[in-house]
């Protein structure tokens, strides 16, 4: 049945080049039928244990290894799930955006392509992967015509550098190892300088396509520049690509040591993140940039976490970067459908045009808030999950003040920012009139997601406990 | 002695003519040293006992991406004066790269100089592949989900493309090309199927052969032959995307095939038809990866609806 997942997604996108007048038809019913059998497949495997596949079932070292755990079906599920929604959302304003029909069939690849990385445990497989991903992505971005051009270029050359890095510290583990799965490798791993350098390599090249400070500069012009349902792709689903394989090769490839001495690295650049993304947000004259920044600001986090999972090696710490990926990518998928939404309906690109936003489009508004609340952290969202989980975590470590601290900083941060949106929202002495009638369907779609990130507080608990298991 | 005498010499002229085309002031410059750059790379690789790289190397590093550069070159129309770097804007990347290249070289001297655990591997399962070439074995059985995601890959920078090709310039073609290039042509695909033949057993295969194909067909559609090879027609899009569907096509009858067994196992050929199977996906590989490469290098916006839209909204932005 699995299978399904990647062969539909791939024939639909096949079937749509053939056809494009039915290609949205085919892409939303690729999207449902993905996200049942992702539900199935979480189901299945967080009843059953851990799947594991040698691919055409050659010999281990051979074949490209494939593993179904329960964090690589939570976000399979996560990847249809978006794809369905942002799907529903584009085909609803079809007739205002008029998107381009490439859009159908780029958005079932990226499906596809993130669906492979998420199972695959073999460097090279992933590295095929992620090369996928960036074109995807790339092509996404230059949906939005000529003003695109430039970002969705500077976006390609980066992520090509950072492509090769990963493949320079591929060829240099192969060389030294002489084969590519992972769990091969962990058997046969000795820290060295061959490894350290393989390892560095790599994640510059990964944090390159993971837009993690200080390498996320071309983040906010790409993803700014793309259409809505594009951005919210990208921001909630694209850039978590390259953290999964982070984390892969830093919790599972790396030894103790390696780890030890890297931790630091990632929980200061985790820091800055949180702090000149946030300050970057708070700054910029353009809604869609600032949520773009959020979205700098909020892998911050995963940083952060990734950092001190590192340093301590405590399962709630794990728990809490996978929560606040989760969280994130819903949280963001409806800021990026509500601003897109406000400000496609009060026409402008700027911040002051959400004047009085809350008067002229209140759902998109609630939308954005009720997103935004989760960002900030304010329980009982899915924010507010991972920031307690990594709260928890960092008091069962004693001694543990500096860190706590910060993070009640960059909690500030993002509640300054958030409410720079909506005090100029609820200034309705003189709101900005909206071109034509909002259209009500698109913002609902942009709540939904909004109401999911709330709603995982419902799940918090089987939440917890499968990722939790999954750091032992 | 003189194979060594060889070896130093193609080493100096491949770092000299890659400096040259780095620091030539002129882009047409670049290009046409970047394509001799090419050259002596696929012999550097033929050198080094990788033949299936240099054939790639000289169908594609050489052959089809000179021409990309070129077409590209000659659609900037005129070129906005290049900005001259700042001394210490050149040096920065120099110093990145001096560094870099130093950090490397030691890590090689590192490796272990035994191969690893995967070519024996690969040698012992070779008869089982359906293959008696190890490179076609590990592209099209042993590691063929790469394979088919590379396929993909291709497709997909050709969806990137045409987003964003401008329209076509029209060029009036010299008399002579024209008939040279219609005699070329028979001889471009009586290669390409050697190739795509000689894979199963030695050096070749469909990328190679497509390679060829591509570049055959490049030259004489610069030559204003094969009108109806554009994507607004549907049989062109149907052979562009059959290397992939046939590849799915065969996995999933595959799939289906070995599910009398407990468990099927996805991607697995049957051993007595992996042959017919490798053969299959390869030709129709071949043909789709030659009309991809064709269609990136001569890519001309399409009148399909994918870009139509926007057109529009183009012309309405300028109007």
């Amino acid at each position: 049945m699995m299978i399904l997942l990647l062969v539909l997604p791939l024939a639909a996108a096949l079937l749509m080049l053939l056809w494009p007048r039915i290609a949205p038809l085919l892409a939303l019913f690729s999207a449902a039928v993905c996200s049942f059998l992702a539900l199935q497949l979480l189901l299945q495997v967080s009843e059953q244990g851990t799947r594991y596949w040698l691919l055409a079932g050659w010999p281990s070292g051979l074949a490209i290894a494939w593993q179904a755990d329960t964090l690589s079906c939570l976000l399979i599920l996560l990847t249809a799930v978006l794809q369905l929604l942002v799907g529903f959302y584009a085909f609803a304003t079809r007739a205002r955006d008029k998107l381009s029909q490439g859009f159908w069939p780029l958005s079932s690849l990226l499906q596809l392509s993130l669906t492979a990385l998420w199972l695959s445990r073999d460097l090279f497989n992933l590295y095929v992967c992620l090369e996928l991903l960036a074109l995807v992505a790339v092509a996404l971005v230059s949906l939005s015509g000529r003003k695109a051009i430039k970002p969705a270029l500077n976006y390609l050359l980066l992520s090509l550098f950072g492509s090769l890095c990963y493949l320079l510290g591929v060829v240099l583990l192969y060389g030294a190892y002489g084969r590519l799965d992972i769990a091969g490798l962990v058997s046969q791993w000795q820290p060295n300088l061959l490894t350290n350098s393989a390892l560095l390599l790599m994640s510059l090249g990964l944090m390159l396509k993971a837009a993690l400070w200080p390498l996320h500069g071309w983040l906010p012009a790409a993803h700014a520049a793309a259409p809505a349902p594009v951005s919210a792709l990208l921001s909630a689903l694209v850039v978590k690509g390259p953290l999964f394989i982070l984390c892969l090769l830093w919790l599972q490839l790396a030894s103790t040591e390696q780890a030890q001495a890297m931790a630091p690295l990632f929980a200061g650049a985790g820091l800055a993140a949180l702090l000149f993304g946030g300050w970057s947000a708070l700054r910029t004259p353009f809604a869609k940039n600032l949520v773009a920044y959020s979205t700098v600001a909020q892998l911050g986090y995963a940083t952060l976490a990734l950092g001190l999972m590192l340093k301590f090696d405590q399962p709630l710490i794990f728990a809490a970067l996978w929560l606040f990926v989760l969280a994130h990518a819903l949280a963001k998928a409806a800021c990026f459908l509500a601003i897109g939404e406000m400000s496609g309906t009060l026409g402008g690109k700027r911040l002051t045009t959400l004047k009085g936003a809350s008067q002229t489009m209140p759902l998109a508004m609630f939308a954005f808030a009720v997103a935004g609340g989760s960002l900030i952290g304010l329980p009982p969202s899915g924010g507010f999950l991972a920031k307690w989980a990594l709260l928890q975590g960092l008091w069962l470590q004693e001694q543990q003040l500096f860190w706590p601290l910060a993070l009640v900083l960059a909690t500030l941060l993002s509640a300054a920012y958030v409410f720079r949106v909506v005090v100029l929202a609820f200034d309705r002495a003189d709101p900005v009139a909206p071109d034509f009638s909002p259209q009500v369907l698109p913002q609902w779609l942009a709540l939904l997601p909004a109401l999911a990130v709330w709603a995982m507080a419902l799940f918090s608990e089987p939440l917890l406990l499968l990722l939790r298991l999954e750091a032992l | 002695m003189s194979l060594l005498l060889f070896d130093v010499l193609l080493c100096g002229l491949l770092l000299a003519l890659a400096l040259a085309s780095v620091l030539s002031r002129q882009l047409s410059h670049a290009v046409i040293l970047y394509i001799a750059f090419g050259l002596l790379m696929a012999l550097t690789w033929a050198r080094l006992a990788a033949p299936d790289l240099a054939l790639a190397e000289a169908a594609i590093g050489a052959g089809l991406t000179g021409a990309l550069c070129f077409t590209a070159l000659a659609r900037q129309g005129k070129l906005a004066a290049s900005p001259t770097l700042s001394w210490q804007q050149r040096c920065w990347p120099a110093l990145f790269v001096l560094v870099t290249l130093f950090g490397l070289l030691l890590l090689v001297l590192q490796l272990p100089a035994k191969p690893g655990p995967l070519p024996a591997l690969v040698m012992q399962q070779l008869a089982a592949s359906g293959v008696s070439h190890p490179v076609t074995a590990v592209l099209l059985n042993f590691r063929s989900w790469d394979t088919l995601l590379e396929l993909l890959v291709l497709l997909l920078a050709l969806l990137g493309t045409l987003q964003v090709a401008p329209a076509p310039v029209y060029q009036s073609s010299w008399v002579l090309s024209r008939s040279w290039s219609q005699l070329l042509a028979p001889l471009i695909i009586v290669l390409a199927g050697y190739l795509l033949w000689a894979g199963a057993h030695q050096p070749g295969g469909a990328f190679q052969a497509g390679a060829l194909l591509a570049a055959g067909a490049v030259v004489l559609k610069l030559n204003h032959q094969l009108n109806w090879l554009a994507w607004r027609n549907i049989w062109v899009r149907f052979f562009a995307i059959a290397g992939l569907t046939v590849f799915v096509a065969a996995v999933l009858t595959a799939w289906l095939l070995s599910g009398a067994l407990a468990e099927p196992v996805w991607l697995r050929w049957p051993p007595e038809l992996a042959k017919y199977i490798i053969l299959l996906i390869e030709i129709f590989a071949t043909l789709a990866i030659a009309i991809t490469l064709t269609l990136l290098v001569v890519a001309e916006q399409p009148a399909t609806p994918l870009s139509l839209a926007r057109q529009e909204d183009d012309e309405a932005a300028d109007g």
